[in-house]
Formats: structure tokens, C-alpha cells, sequence
């Protein structure tokens, strides 16, 4: 009996962590839309949204990662968005949440570069369907996506690292 | 910091570089200019004759064989802020009015 109560006591917990951290990226993404980064190049932002991604990924919390980051995407397009951003959210969380995780299996790399390449490949994917969208002009923009996935990946990775170490040392990781 | 983040970003700044340069060095300069709504085109027009082009949400300009866009009237203003084009296949997009001006 109080097994089963230790154990269905830990999933609410964990449910409640999870809806945390969908609320922490939604205000994430929300203040991140505020800040115009135009000026450097069309389109372009941070993505600080993934650490919530990269923490869980890190935190040996696939499943988590994985709702965690589907619940964002369909409620910020739902709250913020319109049916084509969500197609192009979906799309670039999807494949750059697999490469990550992919990635992640590797000990080549810490999570910057997981975090950069997931970056890189959000901005690819959301480039494809652009393509399929407004037709293969858009390719031509594609240099410049990737620098900038690259960058902010690795911005976003530092970050993360950061939130780990500070996890880590607390002695209270998920 | 492991060895294996630096050759991610090695890796996508190399790429990255590369297709900037076959993609900004290698094309010739376009002839015409077609104006594009809903992937379908409406318009063509030369580039050697200055005009300007006005259309249901946006303005396009020709001047001096390179094309930019003058006005939008939606939000982001991305068409406005990307500049000049002139080269064969570059694009200046307008996602909100699905206007494409595109060089041929």
C-alpha cells in the first residue's frame, strides 16, 4: 500500500514538474518574442526555450523532454501563433529534439554542442518548410540561418551547462 | 567545453561558409524580375527599366537593375529590411502577403 502510494506520489510530482516547465518556456518564448533581434537578421531569436529541452535531456528525462517540448509548441501556437507557426514549430522542435537526444547519447559532446546542433537543425528544418511553403528561394537564406542556429545553440548550451552545474552541486537533480 | 562542441561549430560554420559563397559568388546577374502571389506569377518585368510596382499589400522598386522592396503594409516589416537584390535566383520573400519578387 505505501509503495503504491510512494510511487503514484512521485508521478504527480513528476506530472507537476513537467506543467512547471511547459509555464517556464511559454513565459520564456513570450519575453523572447518581445525582444526583437531583426537588426541582426530577419527572423532570428535565441530559442532560450530549449534549455528547458536541454536540462530534461541532460537530466536523463527523454519522455519528459519530449512532452515537455510538444506541450510548449502546441500551446504557444495555440496562445501566440497561427497554424503555419505551428507547422514551422513543430516542425524545427521535432527534428532538433531528436538530433539532441541523439547527440546527447554520444560522450563526445556536452551539452553545448548538443544544444548548438539542435540549433542548427531547428533552423534547417524550419528552412525546408519554408521551402515547401514560398517555394526553394528561401535556400538562399540558409547560410545565415545556420550561423545563427549555431550561435544562439551554443548560447542557449552555455546556459544550460550553467543550470546543470547549479542542479548538480544542489544535489537535487530530476 | 568537450572537443566534440568545437568540431560541431567548426563543422556548421565550414558548411555555413561555403554555401554562402557558392550561393552570394558563383550566380550571374538576373535579366528579369517576377513578382509572384500565392506561388503563382503575375507579373515580369526587365531589369534595365527603373519602375515601381505597386501591388495589393506591398511595393516593389526597380532602380539601376537591382530590385528592393519599398513598402508593406504588414507587421514585420521583413521584405522592407532585406535589402536589394539583383543576382539570378535571389528573392526578397513577404510571408504574410505571400509575395515573392524573385530575379530570373
Amino acid at each position: 500500500m505505501s509503495a503504491e502510494q510512494g510511487n503514484s506520489r512521485n508521478k504527480i510530482k513528476r506530472l507537476c514538474i513537467y506543467a512547471l516547465l511547459t509555464a517556464v518556456c511559454l513565459i520564456i518564448g513570450y519575453i523572447e518574442s518581445l525582444v526583437n533581434f531583426g537588426f541582426i537578421a530577419p527572423g532570428i531569436k535565441i530559442g532560450l526555450a530549449n534549455s528547458v529541452a536541454c536540462l530534461l535531456i541532460f537530466s536523463r528525462d527523454i519522455k519528459g523532454a519530449l512532452l515537455v517540448n510538444i506541450a510548449r509548441i502546441l500551446l504557444s501556437a495555440l496562445l501566440f501563433g497561427s497554424p503555419l507557426s505551428l507547422v514551422f514549430a513543430l516542425s524545427g522542435g521535432i527534428i532538433s529534439l531528436a538530433a539532441m537526444i541523439i547527440l546527447s547519447k554520444c560522450r563526445q559532446f556536452s551539452v553545448i554542442g548538443v544544444s548548438a546542433f539542435g540549433g542548427v537543425l531547428h533552423n534547417m528544418a524550419q528552412c525546408v518548410v519554408g521551402a515547401c511553403v514560398i517555394g526553394v528561394g528561401i535556400f538562399y537564406y540558409l547560410p545565415v540561418l545556420m550561423i545563427s542556429g549555431v550561435l544562439s545553440g551554443a548560447l542557449v548550451g552555455v546556459l544550460s551547462g550553467l543550470i546543470l552545474n547549479r542542479m548538480k552541486s544542489e544535489n537535487n537533480v530530476q | 567545453m568537450k572537443k566534440g562542441d568545437i568540431i560541431i561549430c567548426a563543422v556548421v560554420f565550414a558548411v555555413a561558409l561555403i554555401l554562402a559563397v557558392v550561393f552570394f559568388f558563383a550566380k550571374p546577374e538576373g535579366k528579369t524580375l517576377l513578382v509572384k502571389a500565392d506561388n503563382k506569377v503575375i507579373y515580369e518585368y526587365p531589369l534595365d527599366v527603373d519602375r515601381e510596382i505597386t501591388l495589393e499589400h506591398n511595393t516593389a522598386v526597380i532602380k539601376d537593375g537591382s530590385v528592393f522592396m519599398l513598402s508593406a503594409d504588414c507587421k514585420n516589416q521583413i521584405c522592407v529590411k532585406s535589402g536589394e537584390i539583383s543576382k539570378r535566383g535571389e528573392c526578397i520573400v513577404c510571408l504574410p502577403n505571400r509575395v515573392i519578387l524573385e530575379i530570373r
